[in-house]
């Protein structure tokens, strides 16, 4: 026996030093599970770290992503998808990782810079060419007879923006009279005829269907609109909006059962790059890198911005007032 | 958004016919915008109804993905995970079988000392035409992980309430699977053949001489594009027949099985396509001594070998058999540590070859097997031998209704409806069988020289007196058992849908070699009676019936 010890001890010396495997680099896979108007952006993205990640230590990485409703891909998470990185439309939805399954630590929006958000956005309307319902600010989207095109809150990031934007702009014209508030959304969602799911079914609506006049949008989803369809539709920027913060985070769970922390984590970091915030900049994503804002900045318009957390509290009360079962959502939005 | 179509079309020809029927609304401006007006808000109407149907189903067809499935049909009832990688299938097979002797005996029921109940017969009674639950068998099954099945399957039928089948499957791969538990080992190819699936009312002799159920392991699995099968597996060791309890086994050595199976051409054109045959085979090492002193109840030699109608036709000799060998009724006391059981002793040994071929509606199954069992008598393992013994048998089938037999069940062309005129399918089947056992199994000789037996031969006393030597048959008495049985089988299967079969069977058995004896007594020692004349069992005719659902 103890010879049968001794010769399966020098195999396993001899293998692990002649492993051939060891010689060779490494072909790491991420997966990426995204929000829903995010594609083009990781499409560019993806193609730009693997080559940085290959010059800089020889190993190959594919990134495959996931999109949908920023609320859905949490959920799916959560229920077992192995994602790698989450790069959702709002933080709540990242909590949720931690809240629901402990896939992350509660402190995760500490660990990068900005509250974890590469970029920022924020949400504007998009209008057909001529505007011909002469939609200028908030008060015409939610005047009768206005078809608005926005996705439903429960499940996409971008409609729980485009809501609390429209909530904020009452408050403020209203001096904070929330039940003011409660009406005008209420008004303006009964214009919505459709609710879909996520904010790039939302476009489809608007864009390929041919349905409603006003899309209430990313402003990254409506340029993107633009840019594809020249000349069919305007931008249309309101007098106030909301500061859209779409965090990013590492599931540590996942990215320490795979063993792709390193890779992990240096994909979220690129993202902080110049070439990172380049690749944002030019899908319309505002990027935080002074420089590059700055090179950019006669891309985006001017806008004042309200915040979530100067505004409602913070996410975890915004999303239990207004989005909860039972919250307002469901009571301003009879079906 | 055909229907979209139409009606802009309807509403656009509409405002035209107004247009040229009438100069003055086609002057009106204002009126002409009121009818764009209208037009977009119904094509805008029919654009939301379109896209909310587009998104009901988009949303259902999500559902879908994430719905479990649940399952009822005739392949079963069950539960899947949306994803088809978890699985849990609710099987059955229930048969309700009815036996009718014409003639025939039933070795298992003695008569009273010296009543006499056949005429020249006096030690059997008639076999007893019944009805009964032959295989009640609730099964759980399923699949988790997508590749590690299980299966758990009581048997309530036949007086039992014993667990039959539970065991692991992994399928790593289609040629490296490993199963685990209590199942068929991989040997016989009748006896793998699913009890519902199986041609005839009961399986043929081969299957009684091959392992029944065992408890271990395999691997197993297709190469070659699933031409050839394998399998090898080690288990706890079972006698002829034998269906393994589930708890530890007594005997520290283990049998093992392998298995060679092909189907050369697999998936041809050919009328060679359902042709298979293999070779299968088992070893096993029993050790005696221990058995005795573990377990002295079990011997590892079957129970007795059984005809077509289920009556024991040969059995080896035990305490009972012995006490009727001498005497009926007669008390034989063994002293401290007196065995009179012949019991497995040594090597095991089975071997069989087997075929099946399936050309259209035409089967033909032909196995042969032969077991080499090392057999003594007593504690002290008297006369050791060994004991070779064969059976075979060829089944032919022909399905008079068209449909393509196959190892497996027959799925009807059309199930029997009266309504639609449906009749099932039907089936007609024939097989001879035989079992042969070997001449040395009713060796006589002596069972003194070892612990002993406390019965006086020339007085007769019982349980007293100096040791003395009993002569006797040793592993088995020709005046309680046959030494061949042969069978020929004929039977009408009606597959009244995929589930439901209704089979009936006629079967005639022979023996040779004894299995009964005479009225007449040869000697006598005071009030013991021994007999001696043995002669051939009469034959058995029966009639088999049987109504099963299997889902």
């Amino acid at each position: 026996m103890k010879k049968y010890y001794s010769i399966l001890g020098i195999l396993v010396v001899v293998l692990a030093l002649t492993n051939p495997l060891r010689l060779q680099a490494a072909e790491v896979s991420l997966l990426n599970v995204s929000y829903d108007p995010t594609r083009e952006l990781y499409q560019d993205f993806n193609a730009a770290f693997a080559k940085y990640w290959k010059a800089k230590t020889g190993d190959s990485v594919s990134v495959k992503a996931s999109h949908g409703g920023s609320g859905k891909q949490a959920r799916a998470v959560i229920d077992g998808l192995d994602a790698d990185v989450v790069t959702l439309a709002l933080a709540y939805d990242v909590d949720a990782l931690y809240d629901k399954a402990k896939l992350i630590p509660q402190n995760w929006q500490k660990r990068l810079p900005s509250n974890s958000a590469p970029y920022t956005s924020t949400i504007v309307f998009l209008v057909r060419k001529g505007n011909p319902k002469h939609i200028k600010d908030w008060d015409d989207v939610a005047k009768p007879g206005v078809a608005v095109i926005t996705p439903n809150p429960k499940t996409s990031g971008g409609a729980r923006w485009n809501y609390l934007a429209a909530w904020g702009y009452a408050l403020k014209k209203n001096g904070n009279d929330e039940n003011k508030a409660k009406d005008f959304v209420a008004k303006l969602y009964k214009n919505v005829p459709v609710l879909d799911s996520g904010a790039r079914g939302a476009t489809t609506t608007f864009v390929e269907r041919g349905i409603g006049d006003v899309l209430l949008a990313w402003e990254n989803e409506a340029f993107l609109a633009l840019k594809e369809d020249p000349g069919k539709f305007e931008i249309v920027v309101p007098s106030l909006s909301i500061l859209a913060e779409p965090p990013v985070a590492v599931v540590d769970k996942v990215v320490d059962k795979h063993k792709t922390r390193a890779v992990a984590e240096a994909y979220l970091n690129y993202l902080y790059s110049e070439e990172g915030q380049e690749i944002a900049a030019k899908n319309f994503y505002r990027p935080r890198l002074e420089s590059v804002a700055k090179k950019y900045e006669k891309q985006f318009p001017k806008v004042s911005l309200i915040t979530i957390d100067e505004v409602f509290g913070g996410w975890q009360k915004a999303q239990k007032t207004h989005f909860a079962d039972g919250g307002v959502f469901d009571q301003i939005y009879a079906k | 958004m055909t229907f979209r179509k139409k009606i802009v079309a309807s509403l656009l020809v509409g405002s035209g016919v107004l247009a040229v029927s009438s100069p003055v609304l086609a002057n009106d401006s204002e009126e002409l915008e009121k009818l764009r007006a209208l037009v977009q808000e119904l094509d805008q109407k029919i654009r939301v109804l379109d896209r909310k149907n587009e998104l009901a189903a988009e949303e259902a067809a999500a559902k879908k993905k994430e719905t479990p499935v649940v399952k009822a049909s005739e392949k079963g009832f069950g539960l899947q995970s949306a994803d088809g990688q978890h699985e849990i299938r609710l099987r059955g097979l229930l048969q309700a079988d009815g036996r009718g002797f014409a003639t025939g005996r039933n070795q298992t029921q003695k008569a009273a000392a010296g009543a006499s109940t056949a005429g020249y017969l006096d030690n059997t009674e008639d076999a007893n035409s019944t009805a009964l639950l032959r295989r009640v068998r609730p099964t759980i099954e399923g699949t988790v992980f997508g590749k590690y099945d299980f299966r758990f399957t009581p048997e309530y039928g036949d007086g039992k309430s014993q667990v039959i089948d539970a065991y692991l499957d992994a399928r790593f791969a289609p040629w490296f699977k490993l199963r685990a538990g209590k199942y068929k080992p991989f040997v016989g190819l009748e006896r793998l053949q699913s009890g519902a699936d199986i041609k005839f009312i009961e399986r043929s002799y081969v299957s009684s001489i091959l392992p029944n159920r065992d408890v271990g392991a395999s691997i197993y699995g297709d190469v070659l594009d699933g031409r050839l099968s394998y399998a090898v597996g080690i288990h706890n060791g079972v006698a002829d027949g034998g269906d393994n309890t589930t708890a530890s086994d007594f005997n520290k050595d283990k049998d093992y099985a392998a298995r060679l199976f092909t189907v050369p051409f697999k998936d041809s054109d050919s009328a060679l396509a359902g042709l298979g045959f293999g070779i299968a085979a088992t070893y096993g090492n029993v050790d005696g001594t221990t058995k005795d002193t573990v377990n002295g109840s079990s011997t590892e030699l079957t129970s007795g070998y059984k005809t077509e109608g289920q009556q024991t036709f040969f059995r080896y000799v035990d305490g009972s058999v012995l006490r009727s060998g001498i005497g009926e009724g007669a008390t034989l006391t063994g002293g401290p540590g007196v065995s009179w059981l012949a019991h497995a002793d040594g090597k095991r040994t089975r071997i069989a070859p087997q075929a099946y071929y399936y050309y259209g509606p035409f089967g033909l199954l032909a196995e042969y097997t032969r077991v080499s069992q090392e057999v003594a008598v007593g504690q002290s393992s008297h006369a050791k031998t060994t004991l070779n013994h064969d059976a075979w048998e060829i089944a032919a089938s022909y399905l008079l209704t068209g449909e393509d037999a196959s190892f497996k069940g027959v799925k009807p062309k059309r199930n029997f409806d009266l309504d639609n005129g449906g009749w099932g399918a039907w089936e007609i089947v024939g097989r001879y069988s035989e079992l042969n056992l070997d001449d040395d199994s009713f060796a006589f000789g002596n069972l003194s020289g070892g612990a002993g037996v406390t019965a006086n031969q020339s007085t007769g006393a019982v349980g007293a007196g100096t040791l003395q030597t009993l002569n006797h048959y040793l592993y088995a008495d020709p005046k309680a058992s046959a030494k061949s049985a042969h069978t020929w089988t004929a039977g009408i299967n009606w597959y009244v849908n995929p589930e439901v079969k209704i089979s009936l069977n006629y079967a005639q058995t022979a023996f040779d070699g004894g299995g009964a004896l005479t009225s007449s007594p040869t000697h006598t020692f005071k009030d013991l009676v021994v007999r001696s004349n043995a002669r051939d069992r009469e034959d058995e005719r029966v009639l088999l019936a049987r109504f099963q659902i299997a889902f």
